[in-house]
């Protein structure tokens, strides 16, 4: 499956768009228009010289139905494939339905009401003459129809922001076959993720949820057990915090008690990610200096309520949630303005530290994988003003960890928090002492190197210096173990040959000394509407999962599973020195 | 010709959306060809009941054994090309039956009202016998889609097996798979 589809919402859609075309046509059938009365047509075949009534209801119903059918139809196949406003999406598909209906349906349809079971084909039976009043009845019938199923479906994803009625399928008791039990001991991480991002879009008004975009609350025994028969170790996930904090010290655990006890019993062994990307509705947006305390209050509940549990990111990509939500206009507050950027940054890293604290406090030997975009930028030619851009956005993408991790920014980042009233609060968090065992994630995808173009645009530049230049970086400036936390690639087919090219990078970077514990293919299954950053609910999927969403393999299932089997064993990755000392 | 190009490019832009390519432990033709004929249960059921099957015999100038047993043949490739053709998409659960109607209403226009006067000489069932063939097909194809994902769910090749291909192993890594020189 390569879109989403509301199902419900589309049959709706194709109900009303009959039934639109009924209430404008009817009128002018019954003032005598001798216009193309697609309902008489199909109801008569069923009662050929029955009342009306008897008629036009299986006709209405039959037309509904192949209403239904169209836009279904539509909404696998056209919907949201050129960026137009839905209605006049709807009305340029309907072009085809009117086709069919003019070349091939209505010929065969006045074959259908002849009394002889048999006929002699002429041109005039072929391709009958219909006058221009019934041809324009027919596309007026279908214009209607395509306007109204246009208009009727929109946002075949996400849902309302506020409380909203998901269910979890209830745990099956059937034979697990892959590896039984958590991973015990130091051995290189091999994991996956569930891809759980839930932002506000629409001014906060629509939330993405992308796990239930890929079905994962309905197949989630299933997603487990596929990582456990890939050889997956760890498995990067998350509770939903927007559905399991309702509210101030309210806590519901109904999406997260069994899938948690699943990952106790069976593995893979979770790391936990307790916010990705958005907030409940109550606790607003990342503007809001009161999602510190909240977050932390969360980070306890759920550390009491699951206290075998070791890893935990309290904040995923902190950079890119500031980044997305108060400088690039796209999610949760909206904003584009460099002092809420600032704003958004210490609200994170404020969350993230009471959160860590918070889980210390239950489980003082917790690991935190504190993953972050890793991000470049390259100005394109010698020009002050480029390079200027590039320099600052090369000081940018380190100042949550710069704060996250004490470590002080350059002084041309000192000047621009100043200039947004946080000098103080910066020299603060220099003195907080960073948890012993603490890991630098870092991700990495095809456009996370940026090229600064002469007119100050950002442009994609792909692999240009690759993870283990980009990562290194890091490493130079924190000096932390790290992981690699996430990566995949847009093109299912070339998805095998980045996953070993990632593969190399993490290899090179070990090899020269970087403690390196783990290596993550971002997600299980195939995502949605990532190309576009999640800003419109579209439902189009993206092919990067190492499973398709019926949950059938891709090809890079097969070179992730590989690949595990061939390293897993081998001595320099049976044990991980690095990780044996953050265990200790 | 653009325009045509154009019309390429957008059909195969639709097909991509619905992921063509098979998945690798995926054995579409097989899964196809089986659907396709247990589809034609209720198809033949409805062709009898409308007295299609008989009609059609008759203007095809053979017995109705030999009509079926044709059928079936005709009825296992078109399975066949189905789910090749929709690839990932016909394994879904939610949406099978959407695109085998599609597929069964496609066949008809293709062959009821295209091939079959062709090879028949101009002859073609008409009343409720030609009722029974539009019918029968967007209900074959109905089923056909409904069926393939459940007919093809234990076809699969084992992960286990089929991950030491060459394609997916390390060699992947070279940008374009072919030895230096």
């Amino acid at each position: 499956m390569i879109r989403v589809v509301a199902l419900r919402k589309a049959a709706i859609a194709g109900v009303a768009g009959a039934a639109a075309w009924e209430i404008v046509l009817r009128p002018a059938i019954l003032a005598g228009v001798p216009t193309f009365d697609i309902v008489k047509v199909l109801g008569t075949l069923a009662y050929p010289d029955g009342p009306a009534l008897a008629w036009w209801s299986v006709g209405m119903a039959a037309h509904a139905l192949v209403g239904i059918c169209w836009a279904v139809f539509y909404a696998y196949f056209f919907w949201a494939r050129f960026e137009w406003p839905p209605p006049l999406q709807g009305l340029a598909t309907a072009i085809v339905p009117a086709l069919l209906a003019l070349g091939i349906v209505s010929p065969q349809m006045r074959l259908m009401h002849m009394q002889a079971d048999e006929v002699q084909l002429t041109r005039d039976l072929i391709l009958p003459s219909l006058s221009a009043i019934e041809i324009g009845g027919l596309l007026a019938g279908h214009a209607v129809f395509g306007l109204v199923v246009g208009a009727m479906y929109v946002r075949p994803v996400g849902y309302r922001n506020g409380p909203a009625r998901i269910r979890l399928a209830r745990t099956r008791q059937r034979p697990r076959k892959g590896a039984l039990g958590r991973p015990q001991g130091a051995g290189f991480i091999f994991a996956a993720g569930i891809e759980g991002s839930y932002p506000t879009i629409e001014q906060g008004r629509w939330r993405r949820d992308e796990m239930r975009e890929m079905r994962h609350y309905e197949y989630w025994q299933r997603d487990f057990e596929l990582a456990r028969e890939m050889g997956i170790t760890h498995l990067r996930c998350g509770p939903p915090l927007h559905l399991a904090f309702p509210g101030p010290g309210e806590f519901s655990w109904d999406l997260v008690d069994e899938p948690m006890a699943e990952l106790e019993q069976f593995g893979p062994e979770p790391m936990v990610d307790l916010c990705h990307f958005g907030l409940p509705a109550w606790l607003g947006d990342f503007q809001n200096p009161e999602i510190a305390a909240a977050l932390g209050d969360f980070a306890a509940a759920f550390a009491e309520r699951y206290p075998w549990v070791r890893y935990y990111t309290p904040i995923n990509e902190m950079y890119v949630t500031a980044r997305m939500s108060a400088l690039d206009g796209l999610w949760n507050e909206q904003r584009r303005d460099e002092g809420a950027f600032v704003t958004a940054v210490f609200n994170l890293v404020e969350a993230n530290t009471r959160m860590s604290e918070a889980i210390l406090a239950k489980r003082p030997d917790a690991i935190f994988i504190q993953s972050e975009s890793s991000e470049f930028y390259q100005a394109c030619c010698p020009e002050p003003s480029i390079e200027q851009r590039a320099s600052f956005e090369n000081e940018r993408r380190f100042l949550a960890l710069d704060l996250l991790f004490a470590h002080e920014v350059s002084e041309e980042m000192l000047g621009y928090l100043r200039q947004h009233g946080r000098e103080d609060d910066y020299r603060r968090y220099l003195k907080r002492d960073v948890p012993r065992r603490t890991v630098l994630g870092v991700d990495y995808y095809q456009w996370n190197e940026k090229l600064v173009d002469r007119d100050g645009q950002l442009r994609n530049l792909g692999e240009l210096f690759g993870w283990s230049v980009i990562a290194g970086q890091y490493w130079q400036r924190y000096k932390k173990p790290m992981m690699h936390t996430e990566t995949n690639y847009s093109d299912a087919a070339g998805a095998p040959r980045w996953l070993w090219r990632q593969w190399h990078n993490v290899q090179l970077l070990r090899r020269s000394g970087v403690p390196l514990i783990g290596f993550t293919w971002y997600s299980l299954t195939d995502q949605t509407d990532w190309e576009i950053g999640l800003r419109l609910p579209n439902g189009t999927v993206d092919p990067v999962g190492l499973f398709d969403l019926n949950r059938d393999p891709r090809a890079v299932a097969l070179s992730y599973k590989h690949l595990i089997e061939m390293h897993r064993d081998q001595p320099e990755y049976r044990e991980c020195p690095a990780l044996k000392e953050l265990l200790s | 010709m653009p325009g045509a190009e154009g019309a390429v490019e957008l059909m195969a832009g639709f097909l991509a959306a619905h992921g063509y390519d098979p998945g690798p432990t995926q054995r579409p033709l097989l899964a196809g060809a089986l659907a396709g004929v247990l589809a034609t249960v209720p198809a033949i059921a409805l062709l009898h009941l409308f007295g299609s099957l008989e009609v059609e015999a008759r203007i095809l100038g053979t017995s109705v054994g030999v009509t079926l047993a044709a059928g079936w043949l005709l009825m296992a490739a078109a399975g066949a090309a189905y789910a090749r053709l929709f690839g990932r998409a016909a394994n879904e659960k939610s949406g099978g039956w959407l695109f085998g109607a599609a597929f069964g209403f496609a066949i008809w226009a293709a062959g009821a009202v295209l091939i079959l006067p062709l090879a028949s000489g101009g002859r073609a069932p008409a009343g409720e016998a030609a009722l029974g063939v539009f019918v029968s097909l967007v209900l074959w194809g109905l089923a056909l889609g409904a069926l393939v994902p459940f007919v093809h769910r234990p076809l699969h090749a084992d992960l286990d097996e089929i991950s030491k291909r060459t394609e997916s192993g390390p060699a992947a890594a070279a940008a374009n798979g072919r030895p230096a020189r």
